[in-house]
Formats: structure tokens, sequence, C-alpha cells
């Protein structure tokens, strides 16, 4: 078989099987891709070696596809009770309106927003800018960490103490949410120093180090709230068109391009963060421009990340992906680049096309089935998945992560801060006193 | 400005001074994190802190599906009365009107000058994004009226929408034209935004983080008070020394995207461009020109161009305005 049609294939089924899997709630494609990692190495010790066109163009598959479809879980079957509807995001607001279907397609229109900046403007002009700005960048990085991070911190605003005379009793109902924020921040950037200074997890499983936490942190206080929540799915109506007009696109592809991109090139910085200072700094208030917004910026975040490991000549290794992939293979010429690229054009054409008949799927999935017995089945998959990897003490971990996630759901402030499990521990290593904050909790 | 804006360039300040630069190469991050944190404290001060300590004469606390319009009208009318027969300013307090978890019912109060009255109508139920739940929007609801008992002169924006979470505070003060001076959000960039202020913290941190640290704090902290002053409600810029708001430029509203968005973008210019200079040996040659024409003229102008050209036809394009030219028209109760 040519080199064209090994591309084409491997890119296909990578994308229908990412666009499938990305229905699961809580799951993440780099738990799967670090999976076929290790497969592929168990080929190899078999004396099978896959050519690079048939892994690199699925895993291209497999992120694109993902990025562009797990927006489905998130708006489908996260329905929020009455409590926790200051947390919650426009997307499940669409949900409790009977939107979700039109929620869902808006992040998709967004995601192919985010594929045409990534393939028209992003790939062209990455060989000729990054090297630019990773040259000036690169002594900065740390810096430009601790000032996110800063943001982060500051730009929480005080949910309570609207009403009631002048006082510390008004005071302290306001700072209670930016309390908890900053206590998890604080936890979460101390389990992160646990988990990278000793980490109990086996060094054969350390590429899949920090999942356990990850899931423990965002995926499962998710499930956990879905099954106690109180709130019932109205019936999901099927809007013929969506009501999007193209300034609400060039809005959402302004705000979520930049968010995406930002992300896509700094290091520990996530498509949350990215979208949180996108956000802030265009200054959107549209619900739709929102949600479009997170379709443009996860796609780019996510691809861009993996695209920029291939771009030629910078050795740039960002994300998730582009970590797992650079234990396999090392780019080396255009070649690869155009391949990605190539891989990445028809996969988001494809995860595009599948968005609507999955979502309909899904409708007709919570319709016929509780959605609470449908995140309890995602929980068991995710337990089952950080069992299979990390085994108990993965579990472990996973258990001490749901407890700091759930902070943030009491108190209604941001889940961003769990973030701090990455940014404190390496911008303080970024900085070179990682090692003595270490010392200080005796960690090393 | 949004807070983003004022951290933003809290930051870009910051890289104009050299040992900013040198200290971050070496991993020291405590100039970049002053000047962000500096440039968006002033905001930090008064809505983290301030406002919750911030006493008022009067709390309108409307009661959902009770209080009408008339109510409101008349309590604010009261509250000018009262600022007549005081030299303290008297402060207002409206409350918001929560309707359910995500609703909120949103209303507006205007003041007319002119007539010398204040006007209050209940508009949409809106969500916390502020966005009107559809099927809600009045079609001509009632609008109360209350004459005012002197001449008013307003200093902001005669129109307010009260809608989601907390309500604005309305100060009213007896001025030297006979008249009453209109103080919207007295609370706000009040002592917290003034340029002594800046000088103030930097002294208060001389002795712990230097003078370095010190001119950083007073650049990232006056950014944030001239910035500000480029829009409506201006400042007291030197507080103690003056009492209160200069008034703004009127170039442009806190809220609107594209000079919040140009802020932040030119900030990160700036950054960029004096991170770039400072390189011992720059790998690629670039100029200042061609950074701001390239990075910043010419995708924020294209943008800029099809937002207009897209957004031709509305009357909202641009920035949020409150429309009340039909209420003339309304029925009044």
């Amino acid at each position: 078989m040519s080199a064209f049609f090994i591309v084409l294939a491997s890119t296909l089924v990578g994308t229908v099987l990412s666009c499938v899997l990305a229905c699961l709630p809580g799951l993440h494609v780099y738990n799967i891709m670090g999976l076929l990692v290790m497969f592929i190495y168990l080929l190899a010790d078999y004396q099978i070696i896959l050519p690079p066109e048939a892994y690199l163009p699925f895993m291209a598959g497999m992120i694109v596809g993902w990025s562009m479809l797990n927006t489905i879980p998130a708006v489908l079957l996260g329905a929020p009770d009455e409590s926790a509807i200051f947390t919650v995001l426009p997307g499940q607001k669409y949900l409790m309106f009977g939107r979700g279907f039109e929620g869902t397609m808006i992040t998709g229109v967004g995601g192919l927003a985010g594929l045409f900046i990534l393939i028209f403007i992003i790939a062209p002009l990455a060989p000729i800018l990054l090297p630019l700005l990773q040259s000036v960048l690169r002594p900065y990085m740390g810096a430009i960490i601790w000032v996110i991070i800063t943001f982060i911190l500051m730009s929480e605003w005080p949910k309570g103490g609207n009403t009631g005379p002048a006082g510390f009793a008004k005071f302290f109902d306001a700072w209670k949410s930016l309390a908890a924020g900053l206590l998890t921040f604080l936890l979460a950037g101390f389990m992160g120093f646990i988990l990278l200074y000793r980490s109990p997890i086996s060094t054969e499983m350390a590429f899949q180090n920090i999942m356990p936490a990850f899931v423990g942190l965002f995926a499962i206080p998710w499930c956990l709230l879905n099954i106690l929540s109180a709130a019932e799915v109205p019936e999901q109506h099927i809007a013929d068109s969506l009501d999007v007009d193209a300034a609400t696109i060039l809005r959402s592809a302004a705000s979520g391009g930049l968010g995406g991109s930002f992300a896509a090139f700094f290091p520990v910085v996530t498509g949350g963060v990215g979208g949180l200072l996108a956000g802030h700094a265009t200054a959107q208030r549209d619900e739709r421009v929102f949600i479009m917004s997170q379709g443009v910026s996860k796609l780019i975040y996510y691809t861009g990340a993996f695209m920029f490991f291939f771009v030629p000549g910078l050795g740039l290794t960002r994300g998730g992906g582009a970590w797992i992939m650079k234990s396999l293979y090392t780019p080396q010429t255009s070649y690869d680049y155009l391949m990605i690229l190539g891989a990445i054009a028809i996969a988001g054409g494809v995860s595009y096309l599948m968005m609507e008949p999955l979502t309909r799927g899904v409708i007709v999935l919570i319709r016929k089935f509780n959605y609470r017995y449908i995140s309890l089945i995602a929980l068991g998959i995710i337990m089952l998945l950080v069992f299979l990897v990390t085994s108990w003490v993965g579990l472990f971990i996973m258990l001490v992560g749901t407890g700091i996630g759930l902070l943030p759901v009491l108190f209604a402030s941001r889940r961003l801060n769990c973030l701090g499990i990455l940014l404190l521990p390496i911008a303080c290593n970024m900085s070179g006193f990682g090692p003595t904050i270490a010392a200080w909790l005796h960690l090393v | 400005m949004k807070g983003i804006a004022h951290f933003a360039s809290g930051v870009a300040a910051a890289t104009f001074f050299p040992w900013t630069l040198a200290a971050a190469q070496e991993g020291n991050p405590l100039y970049f994190i002053l000047g962000g944190a500096f440039g968006i404290l002033p905001d930090t001060l008064d809505f983290k802190f301030y406002r919750f300590f911030y006493k008022h004469d009067i709390y309108i606390e409307p009661v959902p599906n009770e209080t009408t319009p008339q109510d409101i009208a008349d309590r604010i009318a009261a509250g000018v009365a009262l600022a007549m027969d005081r030299e303290k300013m008297v402060r207002i307090k409206l409350s918001t009107i929560r309707l359910g978890a995500d609703y909120w019912q949103q209303y507006t109060v205007k003041f007319d000058a002119e007539k010398q009255q204040v006007m209050v109508k209940f508009g949409p139920v809106v969500n916390t994004g502020q966005v009107p739940v559809p099927g809600t929007e009045p079609e001509k609801g009632a609008v109360g009226r209350a004459a005012l008992p002197c001449p008013l002169h307003i200093t902001y924006d005669a129109s307010s929408n009260v809608d989601i979470f907390d309500g604005p505070t309305f100060g009213f003060k007896k001025d030297n034209q006979n008249g009453m001076t209109f103080h919207f959000l007295p609370w706000h960039r009040e002592w917290s935004h003034a340029l002594t202020m800046g000088v103030f913290f930097s002294l208060l941190l001389l002795p712990f983080l230097g003078w370095r640290a010190a001119l950083v704090i007073v650049a990232a902290y006056s950014a944030h008070v001239l910035e500000d002053q480029l829009g409506f409600m201006g400042s007291n810029l030197f507080f103690p020394f003056t009492k209160s708001r200069a008034q703004g430029v009127h170039i442009m509203r806190s809220g609107d995207s594209l000079p919040n968005f140009t802020t932040v973008w030119l900030s990160c210019l700036l950054m960029f461009w004096n991170m770039y200079r400072f390189q011992a040996a720059p790998l690629h040659a670039i100029g200042f020109f061609q950074i701001i024409f390239w990075g910043g003229i010419l995708p924020v102008g294209f943008f800029w161009l099809v937002m207009k050209w897209l957004t031709r036809n509305s009357k909202t394009a641009g920035h949020e305005t409150i429309d009340t030219s039909e209420w003339e028209e309304s029925v009044s109760v």
C-alpha cells in the first residue's frame, strides 16, 4: 500500500475511534495515546515495527477528533442542579434550556473555525514566527508562568456579599469562594510537588504520573456531581439551524484563537487557562461567543501543541500528546510536518461531520437512560482505567485529587485553581527554587 | 478597563526597567509579578475589599413581583431630597432582584437632568451572563417617575442597568450651583485610584523589596490610574490632596471589547519588544515599528474593519449603551 493510503487510512481510523471515545465523559485522549504507545512498544518486542506513516497520522486523528468532540459529554452529560448554577458553563445552561444539541454544534463550528486558523494561518507562519518567539521568550518562560499564576489568583471575582449592611459579615460572605479558590490552588500545588519529587507511581508508568491526579481533580467531581445532582434534564430540541452569525464566528475565532495559540505555545498553560485569558482580554459576554470560542481554543490548544512538535527545526514539545510522541519518534524533515498537517485537515473535516450524528446519538441515549446511570458507568470506566494503568496507588492519588477537586464545586470557586498541580511546581522549578521548596517539604 | 488590560499594562510597564528582565533571566520573577499585581491592585482594593465596608444611607432592596418601578423611583427621589438637607453625600444602594438560581429581573434607572426627574423601568429577565431570557422582554412596561427637588448635575451616564450580583451605589451631594451632583459608584476610583497611592505603596514596600521594586510598583499602579482616566468616570488622582474624582476624558467605556483587547495586545507587543532588545545577541533583526505594524496595526485593524462591516446594521455595535429613547412613549404609573 502506498504511503498516501496508509496515512489516509490511519488518519480516518484514529479520528473515528477518538470521536467515539470522546463521547465518554472523563476519558482523556492522552490516556488512550499513552496506552497505544505502550502497545507499539509491545509490538516492537515481537519484531513488529510500525512505520511512522501508520501511527503519526493515527495519533493526529485521535487528538483532532477528541478535541473537536469532547464537548458532547461536557454539554450533554453535565446537568447542574440549582446550587451549582454559578459554577457551570454556558454550555450546560444550553442543556437546561433543552438546547444541548445547539450548544454542542456551536462548539463544533468553533472547532471548524479553529481548524481553519490552524491550517491556513498558524501552520504557514509557524516555521517563520515560532523560532523568533522561542528565541526571545525562552529566558522568560518562568516569569511568564508566574505572571499567569498571579492573574489567575487575582482575577477571581467574589460571588457573595451582594446584599445586607456593610461590614465584616458581608466581607466574609464574599471571600468564602475566593479563599476556597486560593486553598484549592495551594493544595493542588502541594500535591503537584509530591507527584513531581516523590511520586508513588511506578517508573514504568511514569509517563502517566499525573493522570490519576487529573482524573481526581476534574473528572471524578464532575461524575459525582452528575450522580448526586437533583436536576432533571429537559427534553432536548434538535434545532434546524444555529443562532450564530458571521460576527459571532469572527469574535469567537479571534478570542478562542488567541487563547488556544497562547496555551499551545507556552509550557504548562492549558486550554482552560488560555481560554480564560482570551475571554478576559476580548471582554466577551455573549454566551454563544463563549461556547464557540471554547471550541476554537480547545482545538487549537490540543492540535496546535501537537502540530508544533513537527515544525521543522523548532524542537518544541508542548502538551501531553507531543510528550507522549517524543518517547516514540523524533520529527526530522518538513515531510513529517506536511503529513501531520494533511492528517489534521482530514481529521478535522471528518470529526466535524461526525459531530451531528454522535450528538444525536448521545441525546437519544440520555432520553432512554437516566444520565446519572451514564455518569455512574463513566465513573466506573475511568476508575478501571486508572487502576489498570497505575494500580491501587493511582486510585489513592485519584481519591486525594477528588477531595481537592470538590472544593471549588462546594464553594463555587474556579475549577481552574486545580491547575495549581502543574503550575506551582513547574513555575518554582523554572525559577530554580523548586528543589529548595521540595527540601522544605522533606520530599528530597 | 477590564482587569486583564490593567494587569497586562502593569507587566508591560515593569519590562521597561532593565532589572526586571535581568532578574527574570536569572529565574527571579519578582518584578514581573509586582508589575501585574500592582497593575490590577486598584480595582482589587475597591471590588474585593472596600465595597463591602462602604456604608450607605438608603438601601433599596426590591422584592420580586411586589416592588414596582414607581416605588424605586420614589425612594431615589426621597434620597435626593434628604441630600438637600445635608452637607455630606447621601449614598443610595440599589440591590439586584434575584428571581431564581440563574435569573435576575433587570431594571433601568435613568436621571433626566432637563426635566428634573428620575425614571425607573423594569426590563427583561436576564441570566447571569446578562443575556435576556427569551420571552421575558416587556413590550411597553410601566415607567416609574418621580420629580427631583433640585437640578441635578450628572458626572457619569444618566442611565444605569441593575441586573446581576451586586447593584450600583448612587451618591448625591449638594454642589456650589444650587443643585445636586450625581456620583455613580462613589466608592469606586476614590482613594484607591490615586497616583499618590502608588507612591504610598512603593514607600511602604521600599524597606523590604528595595528601590527597584518601588519604581516598578509606581509605574504599574500609575498605568492603571491613567488608563482609567481615558474613560468616563475618572479617578481621584491625588488623594488625599484632592477630594473628588477628576472627570475622565471620555474616549472609551470600560467594558468595550476593542479598547480592552487593544490595550492587552499592545502591552504584549511592548513586553515582547523590551525582551527582544534586551537580548545579548539577537538571532533575528526586527525593529519596533515592524513589531507594532505587523503584530498590532495590521491584525487588529483588519479585525476592526471586518467587524465594523459585519455589524454595520447593528444599533449597539461598538459599545454597550442603554437605549431609553422609547421611554417617553411608555405609559406612566
